[in-house]
């Protein structure tokens, strides 16, 4: 976030730029690492997970059942070689095939992954909809008002995502007819699921923004803007709003990931696509490769977020951009 | 698949509001049978999507039975019926099977299923490609010979006169030689390649799989409704993890039928005009093994204990709420052949009995109402496959199974584990664990013989949940396997379940079920008589 150089000849650039790509990858490594060791420290066997999971029955397995297994994966040399072997190959793009599926991991999770991104953004944009229609609606209105607004903000945020996603099932879905029930791909089926991830969000956002739109609301510029003839909600929306979203945006960054790993449980309850369920799934399995891939994805992910909310600081606060520039 | 717990505290309160929405949105029922459509699509919602169509597990079993043919079908009085092959032999001495199979059937991919085929099929389940279907074949089977084109001999190294009866599962639908030897591990994963009533179009992982049907069908088996090529055009097997949107989809017409009713809406589904069909399906229950080589049930008595302290079938009332039947016996459930009533009979709620039992054994109870003996408590370890191998209906029956035995004095760990954990060998081995859940689906008493086979240094058998390496019903069951004669084969296997009882080795809980809802213009969906998995050969949809 901070500048690492005042100037900006091309030169200074690219280093920012090839700084940043540095610090993404380490952390990527680092997910990898990370991920890799806590699974293969997982209590077990992964050979005989893998035959377990084959045969559906949990049993031990015989030494020539597991020898098998171990020659064909690998899984008999030292941890070592097996993680460096596996970095090396992550680092030309190849995350391994999967256990069970007997796919790259690459493509398992690649057509599993357009679902979940459309989810998550779609319901990053209903929650800052919600947040911002009623912050300006409800802040700074006085004491009671107020508490009204802030009380929605706590239950909003406090709702768990599988009972708001069954009741909006069964009363938009299955009593109102609305909406399909098994949400699918389409856009009717993204308003439901969209709809469970965005309210508790909104709930956090708004408590976010709340306090800082209040004390915005105390401001001179305010004031002054106010003896311009300026009406009440063009101050609210065309400046206050602007002073009292940077907290909003940071939490936006950690909630684009946060969605992608937590969407799992709307995937479930709507029966939609998407690594969330398949993580479940493999991580039930030890399907160790697929558990990889997709946590490096969500730390790209992460990753990504950062910067895109490094970029959007400087847009909604110029004194930012003189200092990056 | 586990909830949060937050999930299964909102459970009960969603289930109130789709009772209460489902006055509105069920479908007209009663209506009377429609105009018949031509073709058309079903749409099916199981519960889980395994990683491969053909493998192992009931689940993958129940998909591949729909495109996979097998040598035999399972009828409804549990007879054996032709399927791919139209007729077998047994040998005199019983060491050998010849079964012929019909003419002119061929694979979707266009070779024939033929004799080599057949024989190629057997080998591959038992070097890997099918663990069920091996643990089924083992110790029996020797080697597939082909006789001629359309001929194929099983030898076998003992005789086993049940062979074809246990052929009738989804663990052993054939596939084409060719694709199993030249096509990709991944290909035959998604798509395997047989001569069944449909083909796997496509599969959109994580939402569903598409069958088509296969318009040249010849070969469905002798139990089928009708001839020729399914009536549906397609089955959209469409996975619904959660239990209440798959109701919910059921009740909004935008699913035909789905699998795993929950036993909470049982009777408004049923109220609500869809057919519900249940079957308990054979082979072993969900029953508790208890631990014969190391802890507390080393001691007979205590395991007996165990079995008194508990009102076994006032749990399984109370949780399944008349959906789940109990089921006493540890050995085979029920609806299995050679079932002992007696051995499911042989222990009833007696808590003095289990007290006095407990006495004898030299636990005596101590003043926070536990036993104690030589200063060590009656402490228990009961690990369950929780989501995996135990639904939320089993989870809540074995709370009872706890409470009810700490009321004489054990003290129950009740573990829930993970399937990561569980299928990855946590709680495993003896030292681990005193009481073992399961169920093991089979068609014949033969499962006791996977279940109980002694385990022996060279061939260790880790199905033996109650590490009981004994002799005595080692011999029973064997000799029950090859009874050439059906009623002292169930005599025998009836002898091996009242041992089990009698020495508490294992009790039964309750009998496991698969169900299905099936919407009131779906008609001709039957489950198959090995396992219970949905068939949708002879299934049509009215208007």
């Amino acid at each position: 976030m901070t500048p690492t150089s005042p100037s900006s000849t091309p030169r200074a650039i690219a280093l920012q730029v090839l700084h940043k790509l540095g610090t993404a990858l380490s952390v990527l490594i680092g997910a990898v690492t990370v991920a890799f060791f806590a699974q293969t420290a997982l209590p077990g066997n992964r050979a005989t997970a893998i035959l377990n999971i084959r045969a559906g029955q949990a049993v031990q397995r015989t030494p020539e059942e597991l020898a098998q297994i171990n020659q064909q994966y690998g899984l008999e040399r030292p941890l070592v070689v097996q993680y460096l072997d596996y970095l090396v190959g992550a680092l030309r793009g190849d995350f391994g095939h999967s256990y069970q599926q007997y796919r790259p991991v690459a493509e398992i999770i690649g057509e599993q992954l357009g679902a979940t991104v459309v989810l998550a953004l779609t319901a990053i944009v209903i929650a800052w909809i919600l947040m911002v229609v009623w912050v300006t609606l409800t802040a700074g209105r006085g004491p009671r008002v107020g508490a009204i607004g802030s009380l929605v903000d706590v239950t909003a945020a406090a709702l768990p995502a599988y009972w708001l996603g069954i009741i909006l099932l069964l009363v938009f879905a299955l009593g109102l007819r609305l909406f399909p029930v098994i949400g699918g791909t389409g856009p009717a089926g993204l308003v439901l699921p969209a709809l469970t991830l965005a309210i508790p969000l909104a709930g956090f956002l708004a408590q976010a923004t709340r306090t800082e739109f209040e004390r915005a609301l105390d401001q001179p510029f305010v004031i002054s803007a106010r003896m311009r003839g300026q009406g009440d909600l063009g101050v609210r929306l065309g400046h206050v709003l602007r002073h009292a979203i940077l907290p909003a945006i940071t939490l936006t960054g950690w909630a684009l990931g946060a969605t992608l790993s937590g969407a799992v449980v709307v995937e479930s309850i709507f029966s939609r696509p998407g690594i969330g369920q398949v993580l479940v799934t493999a991580v039930n399995s030890q399907d160790l490769p697929i558990v990889v891939g997709i946590v490096v994805l969500i730390s790209a992910f992460y990753v990504l977020a950062n910067l895109l909310v490094d970029i959007a600081y400087t847009i909604v606060d110029p004194r930012l951009k003189g200092a990056a520039s | 698949m586990s909830l949060p717990r937050s999930a299964r505290l909102v459970a009960p309160l969603a289930i109130v509001i789709a009772a209460s929405l489902a006055a509105c949105a069920s479908p007209a029922a009663g209506s009377g049978e429609g105009q018949r459509i031509d073709g058309g699509t079903i749409v099916y919602a199981p519960q889980q999507e395994p990683a491969c169509v053909f493998g192992g597990w009931i689940e993958q079993a129940y998909i591949s039975y729909n495109v996979l043919d097998s040598l035999v079908s399972l009828d409804e009085n549990s007879q054996v019926v032709p399927w791919l092959a139209e007729k077998w032999e047994e040998s005199d001495d019983g060491l050998s099977w010849t079964f012929t199979l019909k003419d002119g059937v061929g694979f979707t991919d266009g070779t024939p299923v033929n004799a080599e085929a057949v024989a190629y099929n057997f080998d591959y389940w038992v070097t890997g490609g099918n663990s069920t279907a091996r643990v089924w074949l083992f110790g029996y089977y020797e080697s597939a010979e082909v006789v001629d084109d359309l001929t194929v001999r099983i030898n076998l190294s003992a005789p086993y006169p049940r062979l074809a009866d246990n052929l009738t599962q989804g663990y052993f639908g054939i596939q084409s030689k060719d694709a199993l030897e030249t096509r990709s591990d991944e290909d035959n994963c998604s798509a395997p390649i047989g001569s069944g009533a449909f083909i796997v179009e496509e599969w959109n992982r994580g939402q569903n799989l598409v069958l088509v049907r296969n318009e040249n069908y010849t070969s469905w088996p002798a139990n089928a409704l009708h001839e020729g090529p399914a009536y549906v055009e397609k089955v959209d097997w469409r996975f619904v993890a959660d239990a209440t949107t798959r109701v919910a989809a059921l009740q909004s017409s935008e699913v035909d039928a789905i699998y795993d009713v929950p036993a909470v809406q049982w009777k408004t589904l049923d109220d609500g005009g869809y057919e519900l069909e249940r079957y308990v399906t054979a082979g072993r229950p969900q029953q508790l093994s208890f631990n014969t080589q190391i802890g507390p049930f080393t001691d007979e008595r205590v395991r007996q204990a165990f079995a008194y302290s508990l009102d076994r079938e006032q749990i399984v009332e109370t949780i399944g709420q008349g959906v789940i039947p109990f089921e006493g016996n540890g050995g085979v459930s029920q609806s299995t052949p050679g079932y002992s009533q007696a051995a499911a009979d042989r222990y009833t709620y007696d808590p003095e009995k289990a007290a006095e039992l407990l006495d004898e054994a030299g636990w005596q109870l101590n003043a926070d109402g536990v036993r104690e003996k030589d200063g060590e408590t009656l402490e228990v370890v009961l690990p369950y496959g929780a989501g995996s191998i135990v639904n939320a209906d089993g989870a809540a029956i074995l709370q009872g199974v706890k409470e009810q035995a700490e009321q004489v004095g054990f003290v129950v760990d009740l573990i829930p584990v993970p399937q990561a954990e569980l299928f990855a060998g946590a709680y495993s081995t003896a030292e681990e664990r005193d009481i073992a859940v399961g169920y093991w689906t089979a068609v014949t008493s033969g499962i006791l013989y996977i279940n109980w086979r002694p385990s022996t240094p060279e061939s260790p058998n880790y199905s033996n949940q109650a590490f009981y390496d004994d002799e005595e019903l080692g011999q029973l069951i064997l000799d029950a396997n090859s009874a050439a004669d059906l009623d002292t084969q169930n005599e025998l296997y009836q002898q091996a379940q009242e041992y089990i009882a009698d020495h508490a080795l294992a009790i039964g809980v309750y009998a496991r079920l698969s169900t299905l809802a099936v919407a009131p213009n779906l008609h001709d969906v039957w489950q198959e008589h090995a396992q219970g998995g949905p068939t949708f050969y002879d299934a049509y949809l009215t208007e």
